[in-house]
């Protein structure tokens, strides 16, 4: 009997290893914590990505604004802007300038409801623009909630097989639990450290799409009126 | 977008490897054997039943005994500290220093005795050879007198020369009474200090134990369980007669014999009547039952125990009354 209690209990010795905690997981919790692996990976990459889209964004933003009031010609920019592909408060300086010259294009200026086609025009290419700074924001937000739940679920199975170890050893020993729980609980610590960051990087990116997309409908009022003087004064 | 995956895949290897690298240091927990506890039958009697002995002993000993309360006060003191001589005793230390004095001082003391000149002359038979000592050191005597007479207690101022013989008889008497005392009393003393290391239930040395004095002896006890189990044993065989009148009442008492391997050794005695015609029924089922189950599965240690049991037969038990 004496035996036997202890053959049971020293047959689980606590390897409390990063790579052990992985491996000795019940095949589900392994699939749970490889799921938020790659959930923080893609996390991150989308992190990454959008960082830089915005830093650039902003950069290019702040160098056509200068460009803009500098006192160059507007045909001019519009010259120069038109070749490549714009984005941004560029993107919607091009696209209104664009159905301007349309309008003006013909042997009869289309200049009665120009003002309106103009905003049309604006209006799209921002929201366009939006979309664009947007995309894949989602996914953050969405890690975020769920990362824990999934790591939460994952630990309820773990806990579930070693709770089975303890009917299985008939030993009300902590120690024959223990190493069970700890490794189920990893599957929440990797719900956690997938999550935690998505969530951070959801709330400061978002802000900072909502910031630049103000400062974009700003500049397309203005230019909007702008354009709107113009057209009242030549017509 | 690919820029952004990319250092995302390297980041999050970069930390893996590092986890790699740093975790696996960590020690792993191994678990420790769990040791079985050893369970052991204790028989509550223990606890229920006061054991014989003294109230105020604060040691529980295997032999109870209400004889030996004369024997602690034995061994307490030791063999030198015998209550009548300790007085004796202290006077020793001092003793051989008074031994040369004692005829000297004598003369001097009971008279006035400022010179111890003039009184060597009044008495001229004793005096001759005292003189010639007296008279070497006879001022020096009265100084060196009240050293001894402190040491000694003040007795020889008051008392006259007769008492002062005494103090070396008791002398004598120290030095030889040890000699035989010591014999007696030691041996009860080391007798007594042995015994209770022996610790075996068998000693006929009686000691002090702490207990009523209407406690039982000690005598291996059944336990409960052990009690329950031939209980149980004889209720499997014992069909009670359950449609007589009054079957509830019919207790039967039966006193039974038991051989060493269980079986039953002298045929069992029904040590109660009852005026029940039933009675003979039930008492006649109850021996029946006793027979039936005849090997008993009991603790051989314990023969003592159950080499006679009485075993109360109560219908109600079963009727579930």
């Amino acid at each position: 009997m004496n035996e036997l209690v202890q053959s049971t209990l020293t047959a689980q010795d606590g390897d409390i290893s990063f790579f052990a905690l992985f491996w000795e997981a019940h095949i589900v919790v392994k699939l749970v914590m490889m799921g938020l692996i790659g959930a923080s990976i893609w996390c991150w990459a989308i992190v990454v990505d959008k960082t830089l889209l915005y830093s650039r964004l902003r950069r290019q933003m702040n160098r056509f604004e200068t460009v803009f009031w500098s006192g160059q010609s507007l045909e001019e920019l519009y010259g120069t802007l038109q070749s490549r592909s714009n984005h941004g408060m560029a993107a919607v300086f091009v696209s209104a300038m664009r159905e301007w010259k349309r309008s003006h294009e013909g042997a009869r200026p289309a200049i009665a409801s120009l003002q309106q086609r103009i905003d049309k025009v604006m209006d799209v290419t921002l929201q366009r623009e939006a979309e664009r700074l947007e995309s894949r924001l989602l996914i953050l937000a969405t890690v975020g909630s769920a990362a824990p739940f999934i790591g939460l679920f994952g630990t309820v199975w773990g806990i579930m097989t070693a709770f089975q170890a303890i009917a299985a050893s008939e030993s009300t020993n902590l120690a024959v639990v223990a190493p069970g729980i700890a490794e189920a609980l990893f599957a929440t610590a990797l719900g956690l450290l997938a999550a935690i960051p998505a969530v951070i990087a959801y709330n400061k990116l978002s802000s900072d799409v909502s910031k630049a997309v103000g400062r974009m409908e700003g500049f397309a009022d203005e230019f909007s009126a702008i354009l709107s003087r113009q057209i009242d004064e030549r017509g | 977008m690919r820029a952004g995956l990319i250092a995302s895949v390297a980041g999050h290897s970069a930390l893996l490897l590092w986890g790699l690298i740093a975790l696996p240091d960590a020690e792993s927990f191994a678990t420790k054997p769990v040791d079985t506890l050893p369970v052991e039958l204790v028989p509550i009697s223990e606890l229920t039943q006061l054991r014989k002995g003294e109230k105020i002993e604060t040691e529980i000993r295997e032999v109870a005994a209400v004889k030996p309360t004369e024997a602690p006060p034995r061994e307490a003191p030791q063999p030198e500290d015998k209550p009548g001589e300790s007085v004796v005793q202290q006077p020793t230390p001092p003793a051989p220093t008074p031994t040369p004095e004692p005829e000297p001082t004598p003369e001097p003391e009971p008279e006035p005795a400022p010179e111890p000149e003039p009184q060597a002359e009044p008495e001229p038979a004793p005096a001759p050879e005292p003189q010639a000592e007296q008279a070497a050191e006879p001022e020096p005597a009265p100084t060196v007198e009240p050293e001894p007479q402190q040491a000694a207690a003040p007795v020889p101022p008051n008392v006259t020369p007769r008492t002062k013989p005494t103090p070396p008889k008791p002398k004598t008497q120290v030095a030889e009474k040890p000699k035989e005392t010591f014999d007696t009393t030691e041996i009860a003393a080391l007798l007594n200090k042995v015994e209770p290391a022996g610790g075996s239930t068998s000693t006929t040395q009686d000691q002090a134990s702490l207990g009523s004095r209407k406690g039982s002896e000690t005598t291996p006890e059944l336990t409960v369980s052990e009690l329950d189990a031939l209980r149980g044993q004889i209720a499997q065989c014992w069909n009670p007669p359950v449609g007589a009148i009054g079957a509830e009442s019919l207790v039967v008492r039966l006193k039974i014999g038991l051989s060493q391997s269980g079986e039953i050794s002298s045929s069992p005695e029904v040590m109660n009547s009852n005026s029940n015609p039933a009675f003979g029924a039930a008492s006649s089922s109850a021996v029946r039952a006793v027979m039936r189950c005849a090997p008993y599965n009991l603790p051989i240690a314990k023969y003592d125990a159950w080499r006679d049991v009485i075993i109360n037969f109560d219908p109600r038990e079963l009727l579930g009354g």
